[in-house]
């Protein structure tokens, strides 16, 4: 029998389990969660160990070492702010921002073709914690990158820079840049068409590693027990890159993040099936993709919810016969208060609608769509973005979705995504809605290098089926 | 884009030194017969082909020659409305920075029997390089293709960074400099 922890440092809350690992079986013993101190990162991180482990709170952390095997995971400081810059908008830029997103970040800012100075501008003002620079295929487009890395040479930016584009002029670029912390990868499109995210996701990792490690008490956690944090993001896309490997059943599956912050969306399934009568255009998409949005949160970013969402929200106030005047205001309040939680009935169901306006804007920004097209062959769909047609389990997570006591929270919304404009949006066709009951998924998450079967296991058995009735 | 067929590749650096060419099938047009049989043609004559298959916009197109750095494109279209779908594409060229990309269309290009002479004729006034008919001898093709290429690339054309410079010295790029607003993309979130 063996006592595991994964702890995950989340902005607000640090949260823990206990498990237990006997015959292959992994088990919670207990879970808790602990006000996260921002200033010392360990303060909050021994509280919730030692509570784990059934210890006083003021046990120094070094009589715990070898108590329990130690995992953990932090999202603190608002996770990892990446730029990214790519040459061609539907090519590059975009894999740039795909390969960011997968690799637990949040795209601050993406350019195409050459940065102007008002670019040059927002970098600098944005400083972010990654550049991720890329363009052109091995061989190809380097016009664009050497003016593009003169430009960034010049600038007063000072994150590192991971550069992941045309190989035949790395070491121009490294150069160029030589005032700069350059790291340089694979190309994320060595060729058009062909998709190599991994590399680059793995320096942001490694860069993402070094650089939360650093700061507020975390080095300390890191040298005690020998284990490295990974992004609370990463954790879960981990988690969902494993399950269908080693849960059969699960073969296809998605999972909605809605935080107070961002809404993150997670697909594990192929992402176009070729036939005769579909074609792809633009990239093909990873199997495991992960997208994030910054501007759809239920608290954080209400504001911005309230006008990105707006369309759908004023639909759903129209139905339900609920003033707009007051969700504003309701808005306004939790804007304010980001500790608030609904105190009326219509408060409820306000924060209801804020949670399907996140569903359905991150599915519509996520997955991808049919266009019809008549040719002298007949009609043909033509498809850009990921087909989620075969996801069978839809999951939700995180504070809002865990807590859903109705599959509607994510049916609905996504039943209103079916066309959008004239496109047919190739959502889950037959799912089941399932909630991550006791927001296992990035302790889980942390757990899944070490112990895949087990972890991934646990994942789904922890999961609670959700009903339409309310 | 759908993967293309990547099996006999040539070692990588050995692509990175060929002239890049870019071809597809133009509008809703889905012949994929024709268009499989150029990148085997094309690839065995010793380019560097990217194939994007059948129902390619002029913005695909001119997207991945910006990406490759490509010295041509090759349009194919057999379904007779070759004519509108090509409406444009070199203005669109040049309007994305592409200013000396070589332009190459072939086939059915028209519905009926107009004379091939007015066919050519019509498209090389949208600025086509090169027009072919249905029965073009591909060897000829591949000729004249790698003529071209010299000719307005220079002779030392290939190599893993001209950026359709080379052969002429060192001056400003008309590329870089002149992009129109629209092709921008600073989304910021």
């Amino acid at each position: 029998m063996k006592k595991i922890i994964s702890i995950d440092i989340g902005s607000t809350w640090t949260k823990g389990g206990l498990f237990v690992l006997a015959d292959k079986n992994l088990k919670l013993e207990k879970r808790l969660a602990v006000p996260t101190t921002q200033n010392n990162l360990v303060q909050g991180f021994s509280q919730a160990l030692t509570g784990l482990l059934g210890k006083d709170e003021n046990t120094p952390l070094k009589e715990l070492v070898g108590a329990a095997e130690i995992y953990f995971s932090s999202s603190a400081k608002g996770g990892l702010r990446i730029a990214a810059i790519g040459l061609v908008p539907d090519l590059t830029l975009q894999l740039a921002r795909l390969a960011a997103m997968s690799a637990g970040g949040k795209v601050m800012a993406s350019f195409a073709f050459s940065l102007t100075r008002s670019d040059l501008a927002n970098l600098e003002k944005l400083q972010p914690d990654i550049l991720l620079f890329s363009g052109g295929t091995d061989g190809g487009n380097s016009q664009y990158i050497l003016e593009n890395a003169r430009k960034l040479a010049g600038s007063a930016l000072t994150c590192p820079v991971v550069y992941a584009g045309n190989r035949a002029v790395a070491e121009e670029v490294v150069e160029l840049l030589h005032n700069k912390e350059v790291i340089v990868t694979e190309n994320l499109m060595p060729e058009v068409g062909q998709v190599n995210l991994e590399p680059a996701r793995e320096k942001i990792r490694e860069i993402f590693l070094k650089r939360i490690v650093s700061g507020r008490g975390l080095a300390e956690i890191v040298e005690l027990f020998g284990t490295q944090p990974r992004p609370t993001p990463l954790a879960v896309f981990e988690l969902v890159s494993a399950i269908p490997a080693h849960q059969p059943e699960w073969s296809d599956l998605a999972a909605i993040d809605i935080g107070g912050a961002t809404t993150d969306f997670y697909s594990n399934t192929e992402s176009y099936l070729e036939t005769d009568t579909v074609v792809l255009k633009g990239i093909r998409e990873p199997r495991v993709k992960r997208t994030v949005e910054g501007d759809l949160g239920m608290r954080v970013s209400a504001q911005s919810l309230l006008d990105s969402g707006w369309p759908y929200l004023e639909e759903r106030l129209q139905e339900l016969g609920l003033w707009a005047e007051s969700l504003k205001a309701y808005v306004d309040r939790i804007s304010r208060d980001l500790d608030y939680l609904p105190g009326s009935e219509e408060e409820s169901l306000f924060d209801r609608l804020l949670a399907e306006t996140c569903v359905y804007y991150s599915a519509l920004r996520h997955i991808g769509g049919w266009k019809e097209t008549y040719t002298p062959q007949g009609r043909v769909y033509v498809q850009t973005g990921k087909d989620l047609r075969r996801v069978k389990a839809v999951i939700g997570s995180g504070g809002f979705l865990s807590a859903a006591t109705t599959a509607q929270i994510m049916r609905h919304p996504l039943l209103k995504l079916k066309t959008y404009g004239q496109e047919r949006k190739l959502l889950p066709e037959k799912p089941e809605f399932y909630a991550d009951r006791q927001y296992l998924f990035s302790l889980l998450g942390n757990l899944v290098e070490k112990y895949p079967v087990e972890a991934t296991a646990l994942a789904v058995a922890s999961l609670e089926k959700l009903n339409d009735e309310e | 884009m759908q993967p293309k067929n990547l099996s006999n590749r040539e070692p990588e650096f050995k692509n990175m030194e060929k002239d890049t060419i870019i071809l597809g099938v133009i509008g809703a047009d889905c012949h994929s017969v024709g268009n499989k049989i150029l990148e085997l043609f094309f690839t065995a004559e010793g380019f560097k082909v990217v194939n994007l298959g059948v129902m390619v916009s002029q913005q695909e197109f001119i997207n991945a020659a910006i990406e490759t750095n490509a010295k041509a494109i090759l349009v194919s279209s057999l379904y007779g409305h070759g004519e509108i779908d090509c409406q444009g594409f070199r203005d669109l060229c040049l309007e994305k920075g592409l200013d000396r990309i070589l332009l190459y269309v072939g086939g059915n290009l028209v519905v009926g029997k107009t004379p091939f002479e007015i066919v050519e004729e019509k498209f090389k006034k949208m600025g086509f390089d090169r027009v072919f008919p249905p029965d073009v001898d591909l060897k000829k093709a591949a000729e004249l293709l790698r003529q071209d290429i010299k000719e307005r690339f220079g002779s030392n054309s290939t190599g893993p960074r001209n950026d359709g410079q080379a052969g002429q010295p060192e001056k400003s790029t008309p590329e870089a400099g002149a992009r129109s607003t629209e092709d921008r993309d600073p989304k910021a979130e």
